[in-house]
């Protein structure tokens, strides 16, 4: 493959706990992605950076509100169609149904890391390796 | 990831202490042999702080609560207290509160939806008495919110300020505050917040401040809990706090205005987590508080015995709390919470089972009560202090994590001490390395987590699916926030907010100056505008990646 896929993390909700997009993070980096950390984005500051990166796929960050990530999703469908959107963090079961209606993967607490590269290679088009 | 890392070749502990597989009397080191006979409530306490142990007093049941509006966190808190709660604690609205911004504020109204999800919204004194009503504060043990830093005044004022309006004497009032280093500054890093070193003055205020005007309150709550969480293990946790502890001591001695015994004797409330590690952090407990004794009376020259026995508040590790099969949780919760009560705490919150989820559903919270009561009522707990006293194991774990924890402290102070290792991010570091390690360790399963990698067929016939909280929490902020601007006497609240402006710019305690501008319904984020302008923002560390 060419150059390593972009992918952005970022923050939907004002809230600074770190340590289970910090671990993703280091997974993704590990798994050979190029990884950009956006912090505490609102939506709009979310597709702008998004297209100023130029990125492969974004990850999503929950720590509130669903109404708020599907904000943000349809704002990144309306700006880019075909950038896929995975997301993990406190999401409740009805919640994870809400947002695959989306076309959105979700990856709650005790997803493996394992699982989350190998979504990340899938999303962005990227052969498993051997 | 199944390539990285082998099994550790002996068994060792959460935070790495390797185990044997049984121990005797010269796995205790000399010198803490020589301390091993004193019996609990003696120097230097690592047994416990009082000679009955529990007989003179349970343990404080004290469970984190709040959401939505004021009234819901009000009625949730009675809801608790009506079934054993024995203390109660306010949980403030993370997008407002931690920020310090109104709900009008864009980088809230962005998130709207999200208001009200982990606290209820308290904007100005009105809502702090809404969420205050009909509880008895002059008799109940209450905690006023403010766990982020920058947000610990406010919180204190409005609290104090609704207590004074009820005719009640402050001097007499009991409860704490926490101010939490590491939960600002390394657990939860928000959005925005003011740096260190103006983090410590407020803090040093405020200890100040109770010790001339409150002396039945705790000031300051430093939280090891937020560091174990994010990362930090037993020992570090240790190490950390009691570095945290000699920045707020050395600077209440720098400044003089308060009795260096009277302020640690307020400092000396402090907050851990226990986690599944039952043993490792009933130990930690003792070692706790036989380093406390040492920091005191070497670094301080502290007599006063009151003073020298730390009081320990845990909550148990919401880390621990798995998203699969959360029943399962019930068990957790039950297992961290008898660690705490073997390691002698003074109170207690239980994460609820929906941890991972969200915040407690009403029946999570009650379930976390409940167990602390089953532990209170049903196995004769209460009745012998130090149960683990004398055990070769405890012994050895409760000295080897003294001895580890003051190693960490000496490594934080060659990096010029807590507040410098947090500003360079040295601490987050030390953190984030734990947590790769842990979830690595997961990952390969080296540690089974049952339920999550491995024992996965699930039974269960219901559908844990957390709390869904309120749909109006914002809107009614709103109207409170439109509302009470209108209806103040405004030239009164711009004078009082000039007045905190120039508190804050000077050198004065900034306490007397946010209480008068508590009274006179400046709101939070006029506050934060305030602070934001004389003290700045904190570059947040690089590797924290937010």
């Amino acid at each position: 493959m060419s150059a390593s896929p972009r992918i952005l993390l970022v923050k939907t909700a004002l809230d600074g706990h770190w340590r289970g997009l910090s671990v993703v993070a280091r997974a993704l980096r590990d798994g050979g992605f190029h990884v950009i950390m956006g912090g505490m984005l609102t939506g709009p500051d979310i597709v702008r950076t998004a297209l100023d990166e130029d990125v492969d796929l974004v990850g999503l960050n929950v720590g509130g509100s669903v109404q708020v990530v599907e904000r943000v999703v349809t704002d990144l469908r309306a700006a880019r169609p075909e950038l896929p959107v995975f997301a993990g963090g406190a999401i409740s079961p009805s919640n994870c149904r809400r947002l695959a209606a989306l076309g959105v993967e979700t990856y709650p607490p005790g997803s493996s890391l394992e699982d989350i590269v190998a979504a990340a290679r899938r999303l962005t088009g990227q052969a498993a390796p051997g | 990831m199944s390539s990285s890392s082998a099994p550790p070749a002996t068994p060792i502990t959460r935070s790495g202490i390797p185990l044997k597989p049984a121990y005797g009397p010269e796995d205790v080191p000399a010198g803490h042999r020589a301390v091993m006979g004193t019996l609990p409530g003696q120097a230097p306490f690592h047994r416990g702080c009082f000679p009955q142990g529990y007989r003179t007093k349970p343990w404080r049941i004290f469970q984190l609560s709040g959401f939505g509006k004021p009234e819901d966190e009000n009625e949730r808190i009675k809801f608790l207290l009506k079934h054993g709660e024995t203390g109660f604690l306010m949980e403030h609205d993370r997008n407002t509160a931690d920020h310090l911004y109104n709900v009008d504020h864009a980088e809230v109204e962005a998130r709207r939806e999200d208001v009200g999800l982990t606290g209820a919204v308290m904007q100005s004194v009105r809502d702090t008495a809404i969420c205050l009503d009909g509880i008895p504060i002059e008799t109940t043990y209450g905690h006023a919110g403010g766990a982020v830093v920058q947000h610990g005044p406010f919180a204190l004022a409005a609290y104090w300020t609704v207590a004074k309006r009820r005719g009640i004497d402050l001097a007499q009032l009991g409860g704490t505050g926490q101010s939490d280093f590491f939960l600002t500054y390394l657990g939860c890093v928000t959005k925005q917040q003011i740096p260190t070193r103006a983090g410590l003055r407020l803090n040093a205020d405020i200890i100040e401040f109770c010790g001339r005007h409150l002396p039945k309150w705790v000031p300051v709550s430093i939280a090891g809990y937020n560091g174990g969480d994010s990362g930090l293990n037993a020992w570090q946790e240790l190490g950390a706090v009691m570095a945290n502890a000699i920045e707020y001591l050395d600077e209440v001695k720098r400044r003089g205005n308060l009795d260096l015994t009277a302020a640690a004797y307020r400092v000396g409330g402090v907050n851990f987590r226990t986690t599944m590690e039952i043993f490792e952090d009933a130990a930690k407990l003792r070692a706790a508080r036989k380093m406390w004794h040492h920091l005191l009376t070497t670094r301080y020259g502290i007599t006063d015995e009151r003073a020298l026995r730390m009081r320990i508040h845990i909550v148990t590790a919401g880390s621990m709390m798995t998203y699969q099969q959360p029943f399962n949780n019930i068990v957790r919760g039950t297992l961290m919470a008898l660690s705490a009560v073997l390691g002698g705490t003074q109170s207690l919150g239980v994460s609820g089972y929906d941890e991972a989820i969200s915040i407690p559903s009403e029946h999570a919270h009650q379930m976390s009560v409940r167990i602390q009561q089953i532990l209170q009522h049903e196995c004769n707990l209460q009745n012998v202090a130090d149960p683990l006293g004398g055990s070769y194991y405890v012994e050895a774990m409760t000295a080897e994590l003294e001895r580890r924890g003051w190693e960490f402290a000496a490594e934080i102070a060659a990096e010029g001490g807590f507040l410098a290792a947090l500003d360079s991010g040295w601490l987050h570091a030390k953190a984030r390395d734990n947590q790769v390690a842990d979830m690595q360790s997961e990952e390969d399963g080296h540690r089974l987590v049952v339920g999550v990698n491995e024992f996965r067929d699930d039974a269960t016939p219901y559908v844990v699916d957390g709390f869904p909280g309120v749909n109006d929490a914002y809107e009614v902020a709103r109207a409170r926030l439109e509302a009470v601007k209108r209806e103040r006497h405004e030239q009164g609240a711009l004078h009082a907010l000039k007045d905190l402006e120039r508190a804050c710019r000077g050198s004065d305690n900034v306490m007397p100056a946010m209480m008068a501008a508590l009274d006179a319904e400046v709101t939070l984020g006029e506050i934060g505008d305030v602070y934001r302008s004389v003290f700045g923002d904190w570059r947040t560390p690089e590797v924290v990646g937010t």
